[in-house]
């Protein structure tokens, strides 16, 4: 017997839920879209980010690349190396030095003998590593994940250059050498656990130990190493660094990476469009509930005659609760299942790209549990809040709901009579007449039911905060004064002198050159000094930048300021690992010397991975690496001409226009931060639009009444439309505006917080927006947006038959 | 009838709802004249079309087919906004469910189509004007509550008052005092019949025989037609028991 009631009961509710989806389609099919582009949007962003994990971890496995890293031009000491590894025996379980040559883009080609079809390779900006396989760790491997191994005469190269210039097995790779062009079969592609990241800048061509010494014979290529470590199983890579930089004597002229680096580079070059996705999602989410709590609440008072009837003949409230609440978790599964069928599509394109240059992602349980979860968790969200907004039920009175048709009891009706009693006796209409006096109507009407229309202005707050957001971020990367989070000043020139034998030569003899054009002004160079420091696992290695520095605007402190005699200015990861603030003391050790100096300030900076100083003084020779600096003479000049013509005088002098140096830097990331910025523009466009339709078809149809009236007393359809619009666009506009306070101040402080934990070296950072994009299309957009949303729900009012509205 | 004093007038008026299945024709190619300064009652019985006629020749629907004419204009032909500008300052509305702006005082509904209606310089004229309507039906008292502080029988006088507020030459009602009790029809009631006085035209539908009793002449609609019309003068205190009675055997004579 209980179970055919409990079956019969079942039937009912899904019955209920079927009219009422089947009566309210408009209302019902924008909840389900809402509620579908949340879930597709979470499902998609933790699929690729579970897809991008595996496929991290699985060509980690293949590949596996070193813990510890120590890239190195120039001369160093074979026997330290050994030194060192014999000394750290139980924390290290392997290490090598893979010697490279290194080859600028321009002088490898392409060309294919069957078609006669060729190219080079100058537009890449990455640095190009020929090596031979590694024995013992580190492998470079082919599509299926083994560890390939070239014969003479054949090389397999980057993924990464397989895909952009579609090289094929057969095609002939060019390497123009100090003694003429060298030729190479290209054999396959080879992925790289090592440089797989799209933020890595060097890439590596794998090739024979026969070519390898041919090609060192030739001359034309830089040397470089790579000294790598793999760990014991409970060692630990910082630590390792640490007693790295700190032993001395060994190769330290390059970048140290960690392993742990290597893995947050990937996912943060590879996987932002994820992270972003997932963060439009839970706006999205956001916004959703709001919108479901505005319907319902707004059925509750539609139905609450039915519901009344239902107390009344004795249905319990949970149950009348759970008539409702059957439609939303419908509508919630619906979105659910369908948001996750759409992200199996998109994130299956999405890591496409992914899969291709690290390894394809092996199917585990987690590949299915992740969006899973993801979705639950929108689900439970949802319903979990439907419920609550549903309790309201509970309050609704019998009488009140049978004879005054109202969902409030006596207290809360005679509390609103009299707050509107309240209202009414501060207003006033005399003041206004003739057609002005629909302005004075819609401001009026907003003022007093604000709370009704409340949801507008939170949607588009938010959407202003979703789209500006990843806006700003790309404007700030992309702006020429995003130089000085780079630990630099904003200078029109800058040559990197490094890693090479004369180092001294080339930079005296480039400043010389620099001084005597008259073309360029304020030249200065500052050297790379490496020193060594106390941190709290033992001295490590400080790369300071000596140089005079009486006035170097536009670094961005975040503390204190630049140095002078006697300090020092540490960058934020620095002062982080030195453990030290403005004002406190460091002893940096150079050899048998040591100084203490004195912490003058603390600036971001994402070069070096974040790691740098800078002091007072002037070092005109020793260091290991210069940097100059100069400004344009004239405001027309062209920094890019200037600069390929010092480039061609000093091959190695690595002069580059400043704002060319950021590009390659941040190209790739500023290329995902611009695909998200597209991505949040879309879904908030989108969204905005939807919820606006779906608020003013409730709010129309609940001020039907009014309008009714208006029209009868003489106001035409024009003018009820045009206070709709008007209050519409009031709200919108005031939603847009408080989004754009709101991106500019919490959201700087949330980008700025992102930023710390990603640990790029910047802790503190200012949006350089573009003001017209941001304060003048996007707002215009979202204004559009809620302009578009008021036309078409209000296009029908022009041709209603006004007496409806009143004789209901 | 005198032809000269025709002030609202309809030919062949017909209104079908394409909404139902099948079509729902509500009124079927009526013919009526209102003289300037009568008091014209609609009845007949539920669904008979009594309402959808008022809206139609008020211009609140679009009739489907036939014409109206106001003063001699044309409405029918009328864009949205002019049929507006009609509304709003040759005619007046009171409906049985008093409809005001939640958010404004007593007042400031009354003054609201006067105020639309005046340019800049007349506001003054229609403030004073809703001020001495007020006094007249013995509102004043309440101008500055809010619409849910005050009796049903006050709201309906305010009603008038918002009607009369632009100086119409029609005052059209749809059940006027269907919401009210017997004390409150009479107060009402007697609004009415003093505007009348003053020479105002009113079209009034009503399903009550004792209010229509307050009316010139009764027309009696039966599925979209009208099917009698009777002519039962002025209403004055002293005959109306006499007069009640006789409207009432008339409309039983209808089948009422």
């Amino acid at each position: 017997m209980r179970s055919i009631a409990v079956e019969n009961e079942e039937r009912l509710y899904l019955r209920y839920a079927y009219n009422d989806l089947v009566k309210n389609k408009g209302i019902n099919a924008a909840l389900v879209v809402t509620l579908v582009l949340s879930a597709f949007l979470m499902a998609t962003g933790s699929m690729v980010l579970e897809r991008l994990a595996g496929s991290i971890s699985r060509l980690s496995e293949q590949g596996k690349p070193p813990d510890f890293l120590q890239m190195h031009k120039g001369e160093y000491d074979p026997a330290a190396l050994t030194r060192f590894a014999a000394d750290h025996e139980s924390e290290i379980d392997a290490w090598l030095v893979e010697e490279m040559l290194g080859y600028d883009s321009a002088s490898l080609s392409w060309s294919r003998p069957d078609t006669g079809e060729n190219g080079d390779l100058a537009a890449s900006r990455i640095d190009n590593l020929f090596v031979t396989q590694n024995t013992e760790f580190d492998f470079l491997v082919d599509r299926t994940g083994t560890v390939v191994e070239p014969a003479a005469g054949e090389v397999y190269v980057p993924v990464l250059y397989q895909q952009r210039y579609g090289l094929t097995p057969g095609d002939v790779l060019t390497i123009r050498t100090g003694s003429g062009p060298y030729e190479l079969e290209v054999r396959g592609e080879v992925k790289d656990a090592q440089m797989a990241a799209s933020l890595s800048p060097s890439s590596r061509f794998l090739i024979h130990p026969e070519d390898f010494e041919a090609l060192g014979r030739a001359g034309g290529a830089t040397p470089e190493i790579i000294v790598e470590y793999r760990l014991a199983a409970d060692g630990d890579a910082n630590a390792l660094q640490t007693a790295y930089e700190g032993a001395g004597g060994l190769p330290t002229n390059g970048q140290p990476v960690t392993g742990p680096q290597l893995r947050i580079i990937s996912m943060i070059s590879d996987g932002l469009v994820a992270f972003a996705l997932v963060f439009v999602s839970l706006v999205l989410i956001v916004i959703a509930l709001l919108n479901l709590r505005f319907v319902i609440r707004g059925t509750l008072e539609d139905e609450v005659h039915e519901i009344g009837a239902m107390k009344a003949i004795g249905i319990p409230d949970r149950e009348i609760s759970r008539l409702y609440l059957t439609k939303y978790s419908i509508l919630a599964l619906v979105g659910c299942v369908v948001g996750g069928l759409l992200a199996i599509v998109a994130a299956n394109v999405l890591t496409h790209g992914i899969q291709t240059s690290y390894a394809p992602a092996p199917v585990d349980v987690w590949t299915f549990l992740v969006p899973l979860i993801a979705l639950a968790a929108v689900y439970v969200i949802v319903v979990g809040i439907c419920r609550g907004v549903l309790r309201g039920v509970r309050r609704i009175e019998v009488v009140n709901a049978l004879v005054h048709g109202s969902t409030l009891d006596e207290k809360q009706a005679a509390r609103r009579t009299r707050r509107q009693a309240r209202w009414v006796r501060r207003t006033g209409l005399v003041s206004s007449s003739g057609a002005g006096i629909n302005r004075r109507l819609a401001v009026l009407d907003l003022r007093a039911e604000g709370r009704a229309w409340v949801l507008l202005p939170v949607v588009f707050g938010l959407t202003a905060v979703l789209i500006t957001l990843p806006a700003n971020m790309v404007s700030t990367f992309e702006s020429p004064r995003f130089v000085t989070y780079m630990g630099v000043p904003e200078r029109d020139l800058r040559a990197d002198v490094q890693f090479q034998e004369d180092v001294d030569g080339v930079k005296d003899r480039l400043v010389t050159a620099m001084e005597d054009d008259d073309r360029l002004t304020d030249v200065r160079s500052y050297a790379s000094v490496d020193y060594t420091a106390d941190s709290e696992d033992g001295p490590a290695r400080l790369r300071v930048e000596v140089g005079n520095r009486p006035d170097d605007g536009g670094i961005r402190f975040s503390q204190g300021g630049l140095p002078r005699d006697g300090q020092i200015a540490l960058s934020v990861l620095n002062a982080d690992r030195f453990r030290v603030g403005v004002g406190d003391d460091l002893t940096i050790h150079d050899g048998d010397q040591s100084i203490t100096v004195q912490v003058s300030g603390i600036y971001q900076d994402i070069t070096s991975g974040g790691q740098t100083a800078k002091m007072s003084g002037d070092v005109t020779e020793g260091a290991a690496a210069y940097t100059v600096f100069a400004d344009l003479a004239g405001d027309g000049a062209d920094p890019g001409g200037i600069a390929d013509e010092y480039d061609e005088q000093f091959p190695t002098g690595g002069v580059k226009p400043t704002q060319e140096y950021v590009r390659e830097t941040l190209g790739v990331l500023i290329d995902s931060m611009r695909a998200a910025a597209w991505v949040a523009l879309v879904f908030g466009l989108g969204v905005v639009v939807l919820i606006t339709s779906l608020f003013l078809k409730l709010r129309l149809a609940r001020d039907r009444s009014n309008m009714g009236v208006l029209s009868a007393i003489g106001f035409s359809a024009k003018e009820l439309v045009g206070q709709v619009r008007t209050k519409t666009l009031l709200v919108v506009a005031a939603g847009t505006a408080a989004g754009l306070v709101l991106a500019a101040t919490a959201g700087q402080s949330l980008a700025s917080a992102a930023l710390t934990a990603v640990q790029l070296g910047i802790t503190d950072l200012t949006f350089i927006p573009n003001p017209w994009l941001v304060y003048v299309l996007y707002p215009l957009l979202l204004l559009g947006a809620g302009y578009f949303g008021v036309a078409v729900l209000t296009a029908g009012v022009r041709r209603a038959d006004k007496s409806e509205w009143i004789r209901r | 009838m005198d032809q000269a004093a025709v002030t609202l007038e309809s030919h062949e008026l017909s209104k079908t709802y394409f909404s139902t299945e099948p079509p729902t024709e509500v009124l079927r190619g009526i013919d009526l004249s209102v003289r300037a300064g009568e008091f014209l009652v609609v009845m007949g019985t539920s669904g008979s079309g009594k309402s959808t006629l008022l809206y139609s020749i008020s211009g609140m629907d679009r009739p489907t087919s036939g014409n109206v004419t106001l003063e001699g204009r044309e409405l029918t032909s009328l864009g949205d906004t002019e049929m507006s500008k009609v509304r709003l300052t040759r005619m007046g509305f009171v409906f049985q469910q008093p409809h005001f702006l939640g958010n404004l005082e007593v007042r400031d509904n009354i003054l609201l189509p006067a105020l639309r209606a005046a340019p800049k310089q007349g506001r003054e004229a229609a403030i004073s004007r809703v001020d001495a309507l007020m006094e007249r039906f013995g509102i004043t008292h309440i101008r500055s509550h809010g619409i849910t502080q005050v009796s049903g029988g006050q709201l309906q006088r305010a009603s008038i008052c918002r009607a009369l507020a632009g100086e119409p030459s029609v005052l059209f009602a749809d059940e006027p005092t269907g919401a009210l009790n017997s004390s409150m029809t009479a107060e009402v009631m007697d609004a009415f019949t003093d505007v009348h006085r003053d020479g105002t035209t009113i079209v009034m539908v009503t399903h009550d025989p004792g209010v229509a009793a307050r009316g010139e002449r009764v027309i009696y609609l039966r599925d979209g037609t009208v099917e009698a019309a009777r002519e039962i003068g002025r209403w004055e205190p002293d005959t109306a028991r006499r007069r009640e009675d006789d409207l009432l055997a008339w409309l039983r004579d209808l089948g009422f």
